[in-house]
Protein backbone atom coordinates (compact mmCIF):
# COMPACT_ATOMS: atom_id res chain seq x y z
CA UNK A 1 0.00 0.00 0.00
CA UNK A 2 3.04 2.38 0.83
CA UNK A 3 4.68 1.85 -2.14
CA UNK A 4 1.15 2.38 -4.48
CA UNK A 5 0.56 5.48 -1.96
CA UNK A 6 4.57 6.68 -2.80
CA UNK A 7 4.05 6.13 -6.56
CA UNK A 8 0.85 7.71 -6.66
CA UNK A 9 2.32 10.82 -4.44
CA UNK A 10 5.28 10.93 -7.50
CA UNK A 11 3.43 10.83 -10.44
CA UNK A 12 0.89 13.50 -8.74
CA UNK A 13 4.68 15.66 -8.28
CA UNK A 14 5.83 15.73 -11.73
CA UNK A 15 2.43 16.13 -13.40
CA UNK A 16 2.11 19.34 -11.11
CA UNK A 17 5.37 20.40 -12.57
CA UNK A 18 5.11 19.64 -16.26
CA UNK A 19 4.38 22.04 -18.98
CA UNK A 20 0.98 20.97 -18.78
CA UNK A 21 -0.11 22.43 -15.95
CA UNK A 22 3.15 25.50 -15.78
CA UNK A 23 2.78 26.75 -19.29
CA UNK A 24 0.64 29.47 -19.87
CA UNK A 25 -1.34 30.24 -23.91
CA UNK A 26 1.39 32.81 -24.38
CA UNK A 27 4.00 29.89 -24.35
CA UNK A 28 2.41 27.69 -26.52
CA UNK A 29 1.30 30.65 -29.01
CA UNK A 30 5.42 30.85 -28.92
CA UNK A 31 5.86 27.00 -29.45
CA UNK A 32 3.99 27.32 -32.79
CA UNK A 33 6.03 30.44 -34.32
CA UNK A 34 9.35 28.73 -33.20
CA UNK A 35 8.15 25.76 -35.20
CA UNK A 36 7.41 27.77 -38.01
CA UNK A 37 11.00 29.60 -37.93
CA UNK A 38 12.25 26.02 -37.41
CA UNK A 39 10.56 25.01 -40.79
CA UNK A 40 11.99 28.73 -42.01
CA UNK A 41 15.83 27.68 -40.99
CA UNK A 42 15.65 23.91 -42.61
CA UNK A 43 13.16 23.69 -45.57
CA UNK A 44 13.69 27.34 -47.06
CA UNK A 45 17.08 27.76 -45.56
CA UNK A 46 16.79 31.48 -44.74
CA UNK A 47 19.90 32.28 -42.71
CA UNK A 48 19.88 28.33 -41.36
CA UNK A 49 22.83 29.17 -39.31
CA UNK A 50 20.77 31.73 -37.05
CA UNK A 51 17.87 31.37 -37.34
CA UNK A 52 17.82 27.54 -36.42
CA UNK A 53 19.52 27.69 -33.15
CA UNK A 54 17.85 31.20 -32.47
CA UNK A 55 14.34 29.33 -33.34
CA UNK A 56 15.17 26.31 -31.02
CA UNK A 57 15.91 28.41 -28.28
CA UNK A 58 12.73 30.13 -28.13
CA UNK A 59 11.35 26.63 -28.61
CA UNK A 60 13.10 25.38 -25.65
CA UNK A 61 12.04 28.80 -22.70
CA UNK A 62 8.67 28.15 -24.00
CA UNK A 63 8.71 24.29 -22.64
CA UNK A 64 10.71 25.08 -20.05
CA UNK A 65 11.33 28.69 -18.91
CA UNK A 66 13.16 27.85 -15.78
CA UNK A 67 16.00 27.42 -17.89
CA UNK A 68 16.22 30.79 -18.29
CA UNK A 69 15.82 31.59 -14.33
CA UNK A 70 18.46 33.56 -12.65
CA UNK A 71 20.16 31.83 -9.65
CA UNK A 72 18.17 32.95 -6.46
CA UNK A 73 18.39 32.27 -2.64
CA UNK A 74 15.75 29.75 -1.39
CA UNK A 75 14.72 30.73 2.39
CA UNK A 76 14.62 27.36 4.18
CA UNK A 77 13.57 26.57 7.99
CA UNK A 78 15.75 24.07 9.66
CA UNK A 79 13.26 21.51 9.31
CA UNK A 80 13.23 21.93 5.73
CA UNK A 81 16.92 22.03 5.23
CA UNK A 82 17.09 18.53 6.97
CA UNK A 83 14.17 16.93 5.10
CA UNK A 84 15.97 18.36 1.62
CA UNK A 85 19.51 17.26 3.07
CA UNK A 86 21.11 20.74 2.69
CA UNK A 87 23.66 21.65 5.28
CA UNK A 88 23.16 24.44 7.73
CA UNK A 89 27.04 25.21 8.29
CA UNK A 90 27.99 28.22 6.12
CA UNK A 91 24.58 28.92 5.31
CA UNK A 92 23.72 33.17 6.03
CA UNK A 93 20.33 33.15 8.68
CA UNK A 94 17.41 35.57 8.57
CA UNK A 95 14.85 35.90 10.78
CA UNK A 96 11.71 37.10 9.52
CA UNK A 97 8.13 36.85 12.18
CA UNK A 98 10.36 35.03 14.77
CA UNK A 99 10.91 32.12 12.40
CA UNK A 100 14.65 31.44 11.34
CA UNK A 101 15.54 30.85 7.83
CA UNK A 102 18.63 29.96 6.13
CA UNK A 103 18.92 31.12 2.54
CA UNK A 104 20.13 28.58 0.25
CA UNK A 105 21.74 29.03 -2.69
CA UNK A 106 20.15 27.98 -6.29
CA UNK A 107 21.42 27.48 -9.55
CA UNK A 108 20.14 29.49 -12.96
CA UNK A 109 19.11 27.62 -15.64
CA UNK A 110 21.88 26.52 -18.25
CA UNK A 111 20.89 29.13 -20.62
CA UNK A 112 21.06 31.81 -18.45
CA UNK A 113 24.40 31.36 -18.17
CA UNK A 114 25.22 30.77 -21.46
CA UNK A 115 23.19 34.66 -21.81
CA UNK A 116 25.83 36.35 -19.92
CA UNK A 117 28.39 36.62 -22.97
CA UNK A 118 24.91 38.40 -24.74
CA UNK A 119 24.04 40.63 -22.21
CA UNK A 120 27.52 41.76 -20.93
CA UNK A 121 28.63 42.59 -25.29
CA UNK A 122 31.01 39.94 -25.27
CA UNK A 123 29.97 37.69 -28.31
CA UNK A 124 28.61 39.84 -30.79
CA UNK A 125 32.51 41.52 -30.86
CA UNK A 126 33.57 37.85 -30.82
CA UNK A 127 31.53 37.34 -33.83
CA UNK A 128 32.94 40.23 -35.59
CA UNK A 129 36.33 39.10 -35.09
CA UNK A 130 35.29 36.16 -37.18
CA UNK A 131 33.77 38.35 -39.71
CA UNK A 132 36.94 40.09 -39.49
CA UNK A 133 38.65 37.08 -40.72
CA UNK A 134 36.67 36.32 -43.31
CA UNK A 135 36.32 39.94 -45.19
CA UNK A 136 38.37 40.59 -48.22
CA UNK A 137 38.49 44.89 -48.07
CA UNK A 138 40.18 44.82 -51.37
CA UNK A 139 37.30 46.37 -53.39
CA UNK A 140 37.00 48.80 -50.53
CA UNK A 141 40.16 50.21 -50.93
CA UNK A 142 40.50 49.99 -54.52
CA UNK A 143 37.24 52.25 -54.36
CA UNK A 144 37.38 54.16 -51.52
CA UNK A 145 34.36 55.65 -52.68
CA UNK A 146 32.27 52.77 -51.89
CA UNK A 147 32.36 54.73 -48.27
CA UNK A 148 29.96 56.39 -49.04
CA UNK A 149 27.26 54.34 -49.98
CA UNK A 150 27.96 52.53 -46.63
CA UNK A 151 27.37 55.57 -44.94
CA UNK A 152 24.33 56.68 -46.76
CA UNK A 153 22.85 53.44 -46.16
CA UNK A 154 22.61 53.90 -42.53
CA UNK A 155 20.39 56.96 -42.73
CA UNK A 156 17.49 54.22 -42.68
CA UNK A 157 18.74 53.87 -38.62
CA UNK A 158 18.17 57.36 -37.80
CA UNK A 159 15.16 57.71 -39.60
CA UNK A 160 13.31 54.90 -37.96
CA UNK A 161 14.56 56.21 -34.90
CA UNK A 162 12.01 59.01 -35.36
CA UNK A 163 9.65 56.93 -36.30
CA UNK A 164 9.66 54.79 -33.13
CA UNK A 165 9.91 58.26 -30.66
CA UNK A 166 6.86 58.70 -32.63
CA UNK A 167 5.06 55.08 -31.75
CA UNK A 168 5.69 55.87 -28.21
CA UNK A 169 9.21 54.39 -27.70
CA UNK A 170 11.74 55.61 -25.63
CA UNK A 171 15.20 57.46 -26.90
CA UNK A 172 17.28 54.16 -26.32
CA UNK A 173 14.80 51.59 -27.31
CA UNK A 174 13.80 53.78 -30.65
CA UNK A 175 18.06 53.49 -31.18
CA UNK A 176 17.41 49.61 -30.68
CA UNK A 177 14.93 49.54 -33.10
CA UNK A 178 16.28 51.61 -35.51
CA UNK A 179 19.58 49.64 -35.48
CA UNK A 180 17.77 47.08 -37.46
CA UNK A 181 18.34 49.31 -40.47
CA UNK A 182 22.33 48.33 -40.35
CA UNK A 183 20.72 44.72 -41.62
CA UNK A 184 23.99 43.72 -39.03
CA UNK A 185 23.15 41.16 -36.73
CA UNK A 186 25.49 41.12 -34.05
CA UNK A 187 25.82 44.70 -33.95
CA UNK A 188 21.57 44.83 -33.83
CA UNK A 189 22.35 42.40 -30.88
CA UNK A 190 25.30 44.53 -29.35
CA UNK A 191 23.24 48.06 -29.22
CA UNK A 192 19.96 46.45 -28.10
CA UNK A 193 21.88 44.77 -24.85
CA UNK A 194 23.33 48.08 -24.03
CA UNK A 195 20.47 50.19 -24.80
CA UNK A 196 17.28 47.87 -24.32
CA UNK A 197 17.63 44.50 -22.74
CA UNK A 198 14.15 43.77 -22.97
CA UNK A 199 13.24 43.94 -26.35
CA UNK A 200 16.57 41.95 -27.19
CA UNK A 201 14.22 38.97 -28.58
CA UNK A 202 11.76 40.96 -30.80
CA UNK A 203 14.64 43.26 -32.40
CA UNK A 204 17.24 39.80 -33.05
CA UNK A 205 14.60 37.73 -34.38
CA UNK A 206 13.44 41.26 -36.63
CA UNK A 207 16.91 41.97 -38.09
CA UNK A 208 16.95 37.92 -38.68
CA UNK A 209 14.44 37.63 -40.65
CA UNK A 210 14.95 40.63 -42.55
CA UNK A 211 18.42 39.91 -43.50
CA UNK A 212 17.19 36.29 -44.56
CA UNK A 213 14.75 38.66 -46.50
CA UNK A 214 17.03 40.89 -48.23
CA UNK A 215 16.66 38.94 -51.70
CA UNK A 216 12.74 39.61 -51.67
CA UNK A 217 13.15 43.17 -50.07
CA UNK A 218 15.53 45.01 -52.00
CA UNK A 219 14.89 44.37 -55.64
CA UNK A 220 11.54 46.27 -56.13
CA UNK A 221 12.98 49.23 -53.94
CA UNK A 222 16.35 48.78 -56.21
CA UNK A 223 14.23 48.87 -59.47
CA UNK A 224 11.77 51.41 -58.54
CA UNK A 225 14.27 54.01 -57.62
CA UNK A 226 16.65 52.85 -60.72
CA UNK A 227 16.32 53.92 -64.67
CA UNK A 228 17.06 50.55 -67.36
CA UNK A 229 20.22 52.61 -68.26
CA UNK A 230 21.43 53.44 -65.20
CA UNK A 231 21.12 49.58 -63.99
CA UNK A 232 22.95 48.77 -67.16
CA UNK A 233 26.12 50.41 -66.47
CA UNK A 234 29.17 48.30 -66.89
CA UNK A 235 31.34 49.63 -64.14
CA UNK A 236 35.48 49.76 -64.52
CA UNK A 237 37.50 46.72 -63.48
CA UNK A 238 39.19 47.89 -59.92
CA UNK A 239 42.79 47.97 -59.90
CA UNK A 240 44.42 45.33 -57.97
CA UNK A 241 45.67 46.29 -54.19
CA UNK A 242 48.90 45.99 -52.56
CA UNK A 243 49.19 43.46 -49.83
CA UNK A 244 50.73 46.43 -47.66
CA UNK A 245 47.45 48.13 -48.60
CA UNK A 246 45.80 45.48 -47.25
CA UNK A 247 47.85 45.05 -43.99
CA UNK A 248 47.63 48.64 -43.32
CA UNK A 249 43.81 49.29 -43.80
CA UNK A 250 42.51 47.33 -40.47
CA UNK A 251 45.44 49.82 -38.25
CA UNK A 252 44.24 52.77 -39.61
CA UNK A 253 40.81 52.07 -39.67
CA UNK A 254 41.18 51.26 -36.03
CA UNK A 255 43.07 53.65 -34.92
CA UNK A 256 40.49 56.35 -36.76
CA UNK A 257 37.41 55.10 -35.68
CA UNK A 258 38.22 54.35 -31.72
CA UNK A 259 39.97 58.01 -30.95
CA UNK A 260 36.71 59.59 -32.92
CA UNK A 261 34.17 57.25 -31.74
CA UNK A 262 35.26 55.09 -28.29
CA UNK A 263 31.79 53.60 -28.52
CA UNK A 264 32.47 52.04 -31.72
CA UNK A 265 35.87 50.75 -30.30
CA UNK A 266 34.81 46.78 -29.57
CA UNK A 267 33.08 46.39 -32.48
CA UNK A 268 35.48 47.62 -35.26
CA UNK A 269 38.26 46.65 -33.10
CA UNK A 270 37.24 42.66 -33.43
CA UNK A 271 36.17 43.42 -37.10
CA UNK A 272 40.21 44.72 -37.80
CA UNK A 273 41.64 42.46 -35.54
CA UNK A 274 40.31 39.69 -37.87
CA UNK A 275 40.97 41.14 -40.59
CA UNK A 276 44.52 41.58 -39.90
CA UNK A 277 44.81 38.19 -38.79
CA UNK A 278 43.74 37.45 -42.11
CA UNK A 279 46.17 39.80 -43.94
CA UNK A 280 49.24 39.63 -41.89
CA UNK A 281 49.49 35.93 -43.09
CA UNK A 282 51.66 35.20 -40.24
CA UNK A 283 49.07 33.94 -37.83
CA UNK A 284 46.81 31.12 -40.29
CA UNK A 285 46.12 28.59 -37.05
CA UNK A 286 44.22 32.16 -35.27
CA UNK A 287 42.38 32.98 -38.32
CA UNK A 288 41.52 29.99 -39.02
CA UNK A 289 40.17 28.81 -35.40
CA UNK A 290 38.55 33.04 -35.35
CA UNK A 291 36.31 32.32 -38.42
CA UNK A 292 35.80 28.14 -37.88
CA UNK A 293 35.82 26.77 -34.81
CA UNK A 294 35.09 30.37 -32.34
CA UNK A 295 32.83 31.75 -34.39
CA UNK A 296 31.14 28.91 -34.76
CA UNK A 297 30.70 28.45 -31.26
CA UNK A 298 29.82 32.00 -30.26
CA UNK A 299 27.00 31.31 -32.94
CA UNK A 300 25.53 28.78 -31.25
CA UNK A 301 25.72 30.36 -27.99
CA UNK A 302 24.35 33.57 -29.38
CA UNK A 303 21.58 31.82 -31.29
CA UNK A 304 20.31 30.00 -28.83
CA UNK A 305 20.13 32.14 -25.98
CA UNK A 306 18.91 35.11 -28.28
CA UNK A 307 16.40 32.86 -29.20
CA UNK A 308 15.65 31.62 -25.03
CA UNK A 309 14.63 35.66 -24.79
CA UNK A 310 11.49 34.78 -26.64
CA UNK A 311 8.99 33.66 -23.86
CA UNK A 312 5.49 34.30 -24.61
CA UNK A 313 5.37 37.21 -21.79
CA UNK A 314 8.12 39.24 -23.34
CA UNK A 315 7.39 38.60 -27.24
CA UNK A 316 3.57 38.60 -27.60
CA UNK A 317 2.91 42.07 -27.70
CA UNK A 318 1.90 44.99 -29.55
CA UNK A 319 5.44 46.26 -29.11
CA UNK A 320 6.87 43.55 -30.81
CA UNK A 321 4.60 44.16 -33.74
CA UNK A 322 5.61 47.81 -34.16
CA UNK A 323 9.61 46.49 -33.91
CA UNK A 324 8.62 44.65 -36.82
CA UNK A 325 7.36 46.97 -38.60
CA UNK A 326 9.60 49.41 -37.85
CA UNK A 327 12.58 46.87 -38.65
CA UNK A 328 10.84 46.60 -42.12
CA UNK A 329 11.12 50.66 -42.65
CA UNK A 330 14.16 50.71 -41.30
CA UNK A 331 15.64 48.04 -43.72
CA UNK A 332 13.74 49.73 -46.88
CA UNK A 333 14.92 53.02 -46.41
CA UNK A 334 18.32 52.17 -45.38
CA UNK A 335 17.89 50.55 -48.99
CA UNK A 336 16.62 53.27 -51.02
CA UNK A 337 19.26 56.02 -49.58
CA UNK A 338 22.00 53.73 -50.64
CA UNK A 339 20.44 53.28 -54.07
CA UNK A 340 19.85 57.28 -54.23
CA UNK A 341 23.08 57.94 -53.28
CA UNK A 342 24.20 55.73 -56.21
CA UNK A 343 22.22 57.95 -58.28
CA UNK A 344 24.28 60.33 -57.15
CA UNK A 345 27.57 59.09 -57.80
CA UNK A 346 26.26 57.96 -61.21
CA UNK A 347 25.68 61.50 -61.69
CA UNK A 348 28.60 62.97 -60.45
CA UNK A 349 30.69 60.17 -62.56
CA UNK A 350 29.21 61.20 -65.80
CA UNK A 351 27.42 57.63 -65.90
CA UNK A 352 30.60 55.25 -64.24
CA UNK A 353 28.64 54.47 -61.24
CA UNK A 354 25.89 51.14 -61.51
CA UNK A 355 23.48 52.78 -58.90
CA UNK A 356 22.67 49.16 -57.91
CA UNK A 357 25.81 48.73 -56.11
CA UNK A 358 24.19 51.22 -53.34
CA UNK A 359 21.77 48.79 -52.05
CA UNK A 360 24.83 46.98 -50.93
CA UNK A 361 25.69 49.85 -48.37
CA UNK A 362 23.23 48.09 -45.52
CA UNK A 363 25.64 45.33 -44.53
CA UNK A 364 24.30 41.74 -45.02
CA UNK A 365 27.19 40.47 -46.07
CA UNK A 366 27.31 38.98 -48.61
CA UNK A 367 23.69 39.00 -49.64
CA UNK A 368 23.23 42.53 -49.95
CA UNK A 369 26.35 42.57 -52.83
CA UNK A 370 24.29 39.13 -54.51
CA UNK A 371 21.38 40.98 -54.98
CA UNK A 372 22.66 44.16 -56.51
CA UNK A 373 24.93 41.18 -58.97
CA UNK A 374 21.68 39.64 -59.20
CA UNK A 375 19.25 42.50 -60.94
CA UNK A 376 22.18 44.15 -62.71
CA UNK A 377 22.84 40.73 -64.56
CA UNK A 378 18.80 40.90 -65.27
CA UNK A 379 18.82 43.63 -67.74
CA UNK A 380 22.76 43.39 -68.95
CA UNK A 381 23.42 39.53 -68.47
CA UNK A 382 27.29 40.03 -69.06
CA UNK A 383 27.52 42.75 -66.20
CA UNK A 384 29.71 41.18 -63.39
CA UNK A 385 29.05 43.81 -60.28
CA UNK A 386 29.46 41.48 -57.49
CA UNK A 387 32.88 42.85 -56.67
CA UNK A 388 31.96 46.52 -57.26
CA UNK A 389 29.23 46.18 -54.84
CA UNK A 390 31.74 43.94 -52.17
CA UNK A 391 32.97 47.65 -51.27
CA UNK A 392 29.91 49.16 -50.03
CA UNK A 393 28.92 46.04 -48.50
CA UNK A 394 31.95 45.55 -46.38
CA UNK A 395 32.00 49.76 -46.42
CA UNK A 396 28.30 49.21 -44.37
CA UNK A 397 29.69 46.69 -41.75
CA UNK A 398 32.31 49.79 -40.80
CA UNK A 399 28.82 52.31 -41.28
CA UNK A 400 26.86 50.82 -38.83
CA UNK A 401 29.33 49.88 -36.38
CA UNK A 402 30.19 53.60 -36.61
CA UNK A 403 26.07 54.14 -36.45
CA UNK A 404 26.01 51.93 -33.44
CA UNK A 405 28.16 54.15 -31.50
CA UNK A 406 26.97 57.31 -32.30
CA UNK A 407 23.55 55.93 -31.10
CA UNK A 408 25.20 54.64 -27.68
CA UNK A 409 26.84 57.90 -27.28
CA UNK A 410 23.76 60.01 -28.26
CA UNK A 411 20.93 57.77 -26.45
CA UNK A 412 22.82 55.84 -24.11
CA UNK A 413 24.43 58.21 -22.14
CA UNK B 1 -4.74 55.45 -35.85
CA UNK B 2 -3.98 57.94 -33.22
CA UNK B 3 -0.13 57.27 -31.96
CA UNK B 4 -0.59 57.64 -28.69
CA UNK B 5 -3.48 55.08 -28.54
CA UNK B 6 -0.52 53.03 -29.64
CA UNK B 7 1.83 53.88 -27.56
CA UNK B 8 -0.81 53.21 -24.66
CA UNK B 9 -2.38 50.08 -25.92
CA UNK B 10 1.50 48.29 -25.87
CA UNK B 11 1.60 49.50 -22.27
CA UNK B 12 4.62 51.40 -23.34
CA UNK B 13 3.61 54.97 -21.09
CA UNK B 14 4.28 58.19 -24.26
CA UNK B 15 6.77 60.02 -22.06
CA UNK B 16 7.71 63.00 -23.95
CA UNK B 17 5.52 65.41 -25.36
CA UNK B 18 5.42 66.43 -29.03
CA UNK B 19 8.06 69.29 -29.10
CA UNK B 20 10.16 66.73 -27.08
CA UNK B 21 9.93 64.13 -29.79
CA UNK B 22 10.94 66.31 -32.37
CA UNK B 23 13.83 67.59 -31.04
CA UNK B 24 15.17 64.40 -29.60
CA UNK B 25 14.56 63.31 -33.80
CA UNK B 26 16.00 66.05 -35.24
CA UNK B 27 18.84 65.90 -32.41
CA UNK B 28 19.66 61.94 -33.20
CA UNK B 29 19.00 62.24 -37.49
CA UNK B 30 21.45 65.60 -37.53
CA UNK B 31 24.26 63.70 -35.28
CA UNK B 32 23.95 60.77 -36.93
CA UNK B 33 24.02 61.83 -40.25
CA UNK B 34 27.24 64.14 -39.81
CA UNK B 35 29.27 61.90 -37.47
CA UNK B 36 28.74 58.97 -39.70
CA UNK B 37 29.38 61.00 -42.85
CA UNK B 38 32.45 62.73 -41.22
CA UNK B 39 33.88 59.66 -40.27
CA UNK B 40 33.47 57.62 -43.29
CA UNK B 41 34.66 60.97 -45.45
CA UNK B 42 37.72 60.71 -43.28
CA UNK B 43 38.24 57.16 -43.98
CA UNK B 44 38.16 58.12 -47.64
CA UNK B 45 40.93 60.63 -47.54
CA UNK B 46 43.05 58.27 -45.40
CA UNK B 47 42.84 55.53 -47.51
CA UNK B 48 43.71 57.78 -50.65
CA UNK B 49 46.55 59.23 -49.06
CA UNK B 50 47.43 55.83 -48.03
CA UNK B 51 47.40 54.01 -50.84
CA UNK B 52 48.68 56.30 -52.93
CA UNK B 53 51.69 56.48 -50.97
CA UNK B 54 51.87 52.72 -50.76
CA UNK B 55 51.63 53.02 -54.60
CA UNK B 56 54.01 55.34 -55.26
CA UNK B 57 56.96 53.40 -52.81
CA UNK B 58 56.26 50.60 -54.43
CA UNK B 59 56.74 51.90 -57.98
CA UNK B 60 59.55 53.81 -56.96
CA UNK B 61 61.21 50.40 -55.32
CA UNK B 62 60.35 48.11 -58.54
CA UNK B 63 61.71 50.44 -60.99
CA UNK B 64 65.34 50.63 -58.54
CA UNK B 65 64.93 46.82 -58.48
CA UNK B 66 64.71 46.55 -62.55
CA UNK B 67 67.97 49.09 -62.87
CA UNK B 68 69.67 46.54 -60.45
CA UNK B 69 68.74 43.55 -62.31
CA UNK B 70 69.68 45.40 -65.59
CA UNK B 71 73.11 46.59 -64.32
CA UNK B 72 73.89 43.17 -63.12
CA UNK B 73 72.97 41.23 -65.75
CA UNK B 74 73.85 43.47 -68.81
CA UNK B 75 73.70 40.30 -71.40
CA UNK B 76 70.33 39.85 -70.67
CA UNK B 77 68.93 43.10 -71.93
CA UNK B 78 70.49 42.38 -75.15
CA UNK B 79 69.20 39.25 -75.69
CA UNK B 80 65.89 38.73 -78.04
CA UNK B 81 62.66 38.19 -76.40
CA UNK B 82 61.67 34.89 -76.59
CA UNK B 83 58.87 34.51 -78.92
CA UNK B 84 56.16 31.76 -78.48
CA UNK B 85 55.14 30.76 -82.01
CA UNK B 86 51.42 30.38 -82.69
CA UNK B 87 50.76 26.69 -84.65
CA UNK B 88 48.62 27.41 -87.34
CA UNK B 89 49.13 23.74 -89.44
CA UNK B 90 46.81 22.82 -92.14
CA UNK B 91 43.07 23.51 -92.10
CA UNK B 92 41.54 20.03 -90.08
CA UNK B 93 43.66 20.67 -87.23
CA UNK B 94 42.97 23.20 -84.58
CA UNK B 95 45.22 26.30 -83.99
CA UNK B 96 46.63 25.86 -80.58
CA UNK B 97 48.46 28.50 -78.67
CA UNK B 98 52.12 28.15 -78.07
CA UNK B 99 51.52 28.45 -74.04
CA UNK B 100 49.07 25.48 -74.24
CA UNK B 101 50.90 22.49 -73.54
CA UNK B 102 50.26 19.00 -76.00
CA UNK B 103 49.14 17.15 -73.06
CA UNK B 104 46.02 19.80 -72.82
CA UNK B 105 44.94 19.64 -76.08
CA UNK B 106 44.87 15.97 -76.52
CA UNK B 107 42.78 16.13 -73.00
CA UNK B 108 40.42 18.16 -74.47
CA UNK B 109 40.40 16.27 -77.95
CA UNK B 110 39.46 12.84 -75.92
CA UNK B 111 36.69 14.74 -73.94
CA UNK B 112 34.97 16.56 -77.43
CA UNK B 113 35.46 13.03 -78.88
CA UNK B 114 33.91 11.57 -75.69
CA UNK B 115 31.02 13.72 -76.03
CA UNK B 116 30.34 13.82 -79.83
CA UNK B 117 31.70 10.34 -81.03
CA UNK B 118 34.27 10.33 -83.34
CA UNK B 119 31.72 10.14 -86.47
CA UNK B 120 30.28 13.61 -84.79
CA UNK B 121 30.16 16.76 -86.92
CA UNK B 122 32.03 18.62 -84.13
CA UNK B 123 35.22 19.84 -84.97
CA UNK B 124 38.01 21.55 -82.95
CA UNK B 125 39.07 24.77 -84.55
CA UNK B 126 41.28 27.01 -82.29
CA UNK B 127 42.13 26.15 -78.31
CA UNK B 128 43.17 28.97 -76.67
CA UNK B 129 43.92 30.46 -73.00
CA UNK B 130 40.97 32.73 -71.91
CA UNK B 131 41.70 35.80 -70.38
CA UNK B 132 40.92 34.58 -67.02
CA UNK B 133 38.20 35.69 -64.44
CA UNK B 134 39.33 36.74 -60.78
CA UNK B 135 37.93 35.02 -58.04
CA UNK B 136 35.26 37.73 -57.31
CA UNK B 137 34.42 36.94 -60.76
CA UNK B 138 34.20 33.23 -60.94
CA UNK B 139 32.11 33.56 -57.28
CA UNK B 140 29.21 36.20 -59.38
CA UNK B 141 29.40 33.44 -61.76
CA UNK B 142 28.75 30.37 -59.47
CA UNK B 143 26.35 32.67 -57.49
CA UNK B 144 24.12 33.27 -60.39
CA UNK B 145 24.08 30.15 -62.28
CA UNK B 146 22.31 28.53 -58.95
CA UNK B 147 18.94 29.92 -57.27
CA UNK B 148 18.84 31.94 -54.11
Amino acid sequence: MEIIDGFFKAITGIFNESGILTLNWQNYIMIAISIVLLYLAIKKQYEPLLLLPIAFGMLLVNLYPAIMNPPSVQLLTAEQCAAQHVELAGHAQRVIDGVTYYENPTYGGLLYYLYQGVKLGIYPPLIFLGIGCMTDFGPLIANPKSLILGAAAQIGIFITFTGAIFLGFSEPEAGAIGIIGGADGPTAIYVTTKLAPHLLGSIAIAAYSYMALVPIIQPPIMKALTTKKERMVVMEQLRPVSKLEKIMFPIIVVIVIAILLPDAAPLVGMLMLGNLFKESGVVDRIAKAAQNELMNIITIFLGTTVGATASGQNFLSLSTIKIIVLGLIAFAMGTAFGVLFGKLMYKFTGGKVNPLIGSAGVSAVPMAARVSQKVGQQENPGNFLLMHAMGPNVAGVIGSAVAAGVLLNVVGH
Amino acid sequence: MNLSYLANASGIAAEYSLYEKWIASAKVILTGFVVVFAVLFLLIAIIKIYSAIVTKVQDRNNVKKHKKEKISQPGEALKKPVVIPVQKNNADEPVVSGEIDGEVVAVIAAAVTAMYGTKGKAKIKSIKKSGGRSAWANAGILDNTRPF
